[in-house]
């Protein structure tokens, strides 16, 4: 046991004299945050009730339902409705920057309302006011329904109420919680095949087994290095996400996942190394062989990201638990047969 | 530089890909290629998303709601029972037809936020199911996207729209009230067409339904349901797959360069007649070629032109030219994956993250990808946006060739430092002379250009009061960096004697280089970008001088002064630079800072 602590200690060692670990981490935090910066800012400008009312949106409104659509918009978060006597007038306003955008609404003979709306181009703003437009005509268009509710056979049903709930709000759990997880856990894998592949291209591979080591003492002690800091950083994430508002609900059960996958890949990894001589070719095998198993396991009912989503935001199911489970399984399973494996191949 | 010899390395290079690979490599290559090759159309098959059933809603089977519930992925039907939110087991209980018990988190919001579109969605799916189409959809929208007031955006198009009517409308006025067509499409009873041509025109151009208005089967086009801002998601997973193989060729180029130094591998190649250029053109010419073949079947395959393919091979190369650098520096194969991955998370962000604001935002242009959806989208062909997105990219990925070229010799090829120890080693390695500084300060222009389009890119959506300030530190943190490290490494490696009149001199060159430099920095004039508060924060100050003689000295004046200050700290020690360029940045602040608000 003793001499796989030396084999990871030394590991570690390395990784900490080379530092670049930290230059990785504080990458990985920059992407984060970059990230996050951007998503906070498209929230803001869709959902404005969300933020407290961001931008406010000016629309001219004109035609001979603008009676009609007019206090509907007025109705909406951070919009205010200008009526325009004139189309061409309400153009001019927004020409001169007076109103944001221009409803033309007419009420057909049939009782449909057609609407021109015109929104200014090429800025940031259109986002904003086509997002709001959006919101304003479809309750619109609610209203009409209900107006015109005896012409239809069967009713459209009520809308559950607004709360200030983001649709936005599962993107931390569902993309950036899951790229966080795996990304560190497919670094170690990589860095775990780069060890042994040096080991072997420098010929000092020869020399540590020399030493009184079997091989699966060797990959354990390796292993134990690359495994064990992949959950770290990923512990890191969670700290860092829990403090800005995003609580993390299992978090040691994702963790003992994301420990699991580690511990699959860097024996992958591992095992790649031993099994093809140069280091580059290792690396695309390790590559594509976790891309590939990565689509594989996706086709599962429940896939990884979704299973590292559902315990990050606590919806888990049955399926949830069973995937976790098969999970450590297969990873205690892959690990124990890739050691002995490892034995044999490098007898060879 | 001979061509031969290029070549012939190059044939070298590409053989020991080939050539080396023994049985075994070969066949587990395959098996995990074939791997992927089953999995993928499944994938695009069943199309899983991570989101899936993330929310819970607790809702009986004979409910109304049970549907757009069982129709939405990221929800999830449980089923109900007392107290199912209280007890944590769903996020929103639905009761009866209108009762609705939401968990107080945010959670349980975004879960009821998430019903909410989900319940829209249906009704339009229900809608569509309707006769009386009028009724059932009683409002229909068309958008145009006008261009208002005078800004003079001075692209390529040249489209300098007065403010008398909008020009530049992106769909068309006319004849887009297509209801026919939306009947027709969403497959419900066509006919009863009474009365709904409208005083837009007949729905002649039915076949030709906003372009904009994208709806998916549920919300039929035209309607409130079926508008969507501006965002080119779809364009921009494509260029997704234009970006993705580049990883696996640097893997491999990053591999092979490390290769070399290795046990001094590289030493015979280094005392052959082949010069250093011939070696590193040569070992990189077949990773070109890799990336050059991989990209034009792909853009084939998507439909994209030629500015794509050229956009992204730039692209392509500044990840080699990075890859080399890295490799040139790291001493091991685990260093490598780091800068690999530092490489490609840094790169991917500066293409990506811009890109998605194509056709919303200016700030998409300095992304390469945004020439490659711009291109996908149909839309015509800028070449000041082209122009921004690929001249800083090719002159950065030149400039880490010079850097690299210059320390691709025995006494740095084969020993082991640290890296920013080998960084200094490779900015010191060209200052023969006090004029080098200043063209090595000119040379790293492109890098300032990017970091500082990065640091725009980040800002943008911040408000002003904070995003200006915060910019214009950055600027002058960058400017000063780019301003002095080279300095600091000549001093370092004793490429320069450390005497005051010396310093100054290096801090003049320096100071004058910059300034001539940056004057790359006004191709951000090219797609408006300066018209930004952002924006122009950060790049005013390479625009001052079309007034005065007074506007036009005080740049050169502030570069030659603050580079004069940390090459005066750079010329002691280490700590000594430190404190200088502090200094020199908090310099340069105060002179933006009364720039931005005294002239913009």
């Amino acid at each position: 046991m003793d001499s796989r602590l030396v084999i990871a200690r030394r590991e570690l060692a390395s990784l900490r004299r080379e530092k670049t670990i930290v230059l990785a981490l504080a990458i990985q935090l920059f992407v984060a945050a970059f990230s996050s910066v951007l998503v906070v800012g498209l929230v803001s400008l869709y959902a404005p009730g969300a933020a407290g009312g961001a931008v406010a949106v000016d629309v001219g409104v004109t035609g001979d339902a603008a009676g009609d659509l007019g206090p509907v918009v007025e109705h909406g978060d951070a919009m205010h409705a200008t009526y325009y006597d004139t189309e061409s007038a309400a153009r001019t306003g927004f020409q001169h920057g007076d109103v944001d955008a221009v409803l033309v609404a007419d009420r057909l003979n049939s009782g449909r309302t057609y609407v021109d709306a015109t929104v200014p181009d090429g800025s940031f703003v259109t986002t904003v006011v086509v997002s709001r437009l959006k919101t304003a005509l479809s309750r619109y268009e609610r209203q009409r329904r209900a107006e015109l509710s005896t012409r239809l056979d069967r009713q459209p049903l009520d809308l559950p109420p607004e709360r200030g709930g983001s649709t936005y709000h599962g993107f931390t759990y569902t993309v950036l919680i899951p790229a966080l997880a795996f990304l560190p856990a497919f670094i170690s894998g990589s860095i775990a095949a780069d060890s042994v592949a040096e080991e072997r291209e420098r010929g000092t591979w020869d020399l540590l087994r020399s030493a009184p080591l079997s091989i699966p003492a060797i990959v354990d002690g390796k292993a134990l290095a690359f495994v064990a800091i992949a959950p770290v950083q990923v512990a890191c994430w969670f700290a860092l996400l829990s403090l800005n508002g995003a609580p993390i609900h299992n978090p040691l059960t994702t963790l003992g996942f994301v420990t699991a996958l580690t511990g699959l890949l860097v024996v992958g990894g591992i095992a790649a190394a031993l099994a093809v001589p140069k280091h580059r070719e290792a690396q695309l095998v390790y590559s594509f062989g976790a891309l590939g198993a990565f689509g594989a396991a996706s086709l599962l009912p429940e896939s990884p990201q979704n299973v590292v989503a559902r315990l990050a935001i606590g919806s888990t199911t049955t399926v949830t638990w069973l995937t976790f489970a098969g999970a450590l399984l297969i990873g205690v399973v892959g690990y124990a047969a890739t050691r002995v494996a490892a034995g044999r191949v490098a007898n060879t | 530089m001979s061509p031969r010899r290029v070549l012939r390395i190059a044939r070298w290079e590409a053989g020991r890909n080939v050539g080396t690979i023994d049985r075994r490599t070969a066949i587990l290559l395959a098996c995990t290629l074939l791997v992927i090759a089953l999995v993928t159309p499944a994938l695009v098959l069943s199309a899983p998303t991570p989101g899936e059933g993330v929310y819970r809603v607790a809702v009986d089977d004979a409910n109304p709601y049970h549907a757009p519930v069982a129709a939405t992925d990221r929800l999830s039907a449980v089923p109900p029972g007392a107290n199912a939110v209280e007890r944590g087991r769903a996020d929103v209980a639905v009761v009866g037809t209108s009762g609705f018990v939401v968990a107080d988190s945010a959670k349980g919001r975004a879960a009821l936020a998430t019903l909410r579109s989900a319940t829209e969605a249906y009704n339009d799916r229900l809608m569509a199911t309707e006769d009386d189409v009028a009724a059932a959809f009683p409002v229909t929208v068309d958008v145009s996207y006008v261009e208002r007031g005078t800004r003079v955006s001075g692209s390529g198009g040249g489209t300098a729209s007065d403010a008398g009517d909008g020009t530049g409308t992106a769909t068309d006025n006319g004849g887009t009230t297509a209801d026919d067509d939306t009947t027709a499409d969403s497959g419900a009873t066509t006919g009863d067409g009474t009365g709904t041509t409208t005083a837009a025109g007949s729905a002649a151009s039915a076949g030709t339904a906003a372009p904009r208005v994208s709806g998916d089967a549920s919300a039929p086009a035209n309607t409130p349901g079926g508008l969507t801002p501006p965002f080119p998601l779809e364009s921009l997973l494509l260029a997704f797959v234009f970006v993705l193989p580049l990883n696996v060729v640097i893997q491999s180029y990053g591999s092979s360069v490390l290769d070399e130094r290795i046990d001094r591998r590289g030493e015979p190649l280094l005392v052959s007649p082949a010069t250093r250029a011939d070696i590193v053109a040569g070992k990189t010419l077949p990773y070109l070629a890799a990336a050059a073949l991989v990209t034009v079947p792909i853009a084939y395959a998507v439909g994209a032109g030629v500015a794509s393919v050229l956009a992204v091979f730039l692209l392509a190369g500044l990840f080699l030219a990075v890859t080399f650098l890295g490799a040139l520096f790291a001493r091991s194969y685990k260093e490598l994956t780091f800068v690999t991955v530092t490489v490609t998370v840094v790169l991917m962000a500066y293409a990506f993250v811009p890109a998605v604001f194509t056709e919303v935002h200016p700030i998409a242009a300095i992304s390469p990808l945004s020439v490659v959806v711009r291109d996908i989208r149909g839309d015509p062909f800028q070449l000041g946006g082209f122009l921004l997105a690929t001249v800083p990219v090719a002159t950065a990925a030149l400039v880490c060739y010079g850097l690299g070229l210059g320390v691709y010799r025995e006494e740095d090829l084969f020993t082991q430092k640290r890296l920013p120890a080998k960084a200094l080693d490779a900015l010191a390695a060209p200052l023969t002379s006090v004029r080098r500084v200043g063209l090595l300060t000119v040379a790293l222009v492109p890098f300032v250009l990017i970091a500082e389009l990065f640091a725009v890119a980040a800002l943008f959506v911040v408000p002003p009061d904070i995003a200006v300030p915060l910019v214009l530190a950055l600027v002058a943190i960058i400017e000063e960096v780019a301003k002095s490290v080279h300095v600091y490494a000549g001093f370092r490696n004793a490429r320069f004697a450390r005497s005051t009149r010396t310093a100054l001199a290096l801090g003049l060159a320096s100071g004058v280089g910059f300034f001539l430099g940056e004057k790359l920095l006004l191709l951000t004039r090219l797609v408006g970008l300066s018209d930004l508060t952002v924006g122009g924060a950060a790049f005013g100050n390479a625009a001052l001088g079309a007034g005065s003689l007074a506007l036009l000295a005080a740049p050169l004046v502030l570069h030659v002064v603050t580079a004069s200050v940390s090459a005066l700290g750079a010329r002691r020690s280490a700590r000594g630079y430190a404190i200088a360029l502090a200094g020199a940045i908090l310099l340069h602040l105060g002179y933006n800072y009364t720039v931005v608000t005294t002239v913009g």
